[in-house]
């Protein structure tokens, strides 16, 4: 990569890029895979898949720049994780995860298994019970608890209100306490 | 009973919050820039940009400069036309009138 380029902020990458600069569509990947990856995973619970879900959120941009309109878009990671999410939900719609669709069993008492296992049991058990929430209540568990975002941002990503976010955090966590009340 | 469900809400945030992960492959973004060298760029101007290309055609960079130049070029034009040229050129247009006229006496 040119030195120099990771000053740049996201806005002066992408106008770079939208001038054909393949050093600063670099620098703007290097900068953020990790978090579009990390938020494709929550989706998709596969590694290969969530890979290629965030390969092709790059490669669209790349191959068509002017998709991102800065007097649109705010910040240029809120309109890019509207974009992954988008893709996450289109990859859904074509295929359900491999991984959810195991059975998983009631737990057994502690004495039985140990805890690890138990704990993955939870887990699954988690993973398959958002999967199943509608999808605006599942974007924002998986902004705001697995990637950290303020309610504000996961708000601008959904398109919704404040207000309506936090009614969709509060919606979705009585479902899963519902769901869950044999692991909690 | 409160203290029983505020404990069930605070395990599944720890829940929510310790789900499993992952890693990507530590070459992933390489890939991503390896890809796209393979690939064009496709530019869609959109109606706004294209609006804006438009007006911008029309656009005089500096008026104040382009009203000085034409004033400029005009002072040029008017002190390089020779002067006392009036009567010399009437009498050209007469002698190109009765040229121009000189057969429709014949009609």
């Amino acid at each position: 990569m040119v030195a120099g380029w990771s000053e740049k902020d996201d806005h002066e990458l992408l106008a770079r890029i939208q001038a054909g600069s393949r050093d600063a569509f670099a620098a703007l990947v290097q900068r953020h895979t990790e978090r579009f990856y990390r938020l494709a995973y929550r989706y998709v619970q596969n590694r290969e898949e969530a890979e290629d879900i965030v390969q092709d959120a790059f490669l669209k941009l790349w191959e068509d720049p002017g998709r991102w309109q800065p007097e649109r878009n705010s910040k240029f990671t809120t309109w890019f994780y509207r974009v992954v999410v988008n893709l996450c939900l289109d990859w859904q719609k074509k295929k359900r995860p491999s991984a959810l669709d195991d059975e998983v069993s009631e737990p057994e008492g502690e004495s039985g298994l140990d805890i690890a296992a138990i704990q993955r049991q939870e887990q699954k058990m988690l993973e398959r019970e958002i999967a199943a929430l509608p999808e605006r209540q599942r974007a924002a568990l998986n902004l705001c608890f697995a990637e950290g975002l303020s309610n504000q941002e996961a708000a601008e990503v959904i398109g919704v209100r404040l207000k309506a976010l936090q009614s969709l955090i509060m919606r979705a966590k009585a479902t899963l306490k519902e769901r869950m009340k044999s692991y909690l | 009973m409160s203290t029983t469900r505020d404990q069930k809400e605070q395990k599944l945030e720890v829940m929510l919050q310790s789900r499993r992960l992952e890693p990507a492959s530590p070459d992933l973004a390489e890939r991503i820039v390896h890809k796209a060298r393979h690939l064009t760029q496709n530019q869609t101007v959109s109606l706004t940009q294209w609006m804006k290309g438009l007006f911008a055609e029309f656009h005089l960079p500096r008026p104040a400069y382009v009203l000085a130049s034409a004033l400029i070029i005009g002072f040029i034009i008017g002190f390089t036309v020779p002067q006392n040229t009036t009567p010399a050129d009437d009498a050209d247009s007469l002698s190109v009138q009765s040229f121009l006229y000189a057969d429709e006496d014949d009609l």
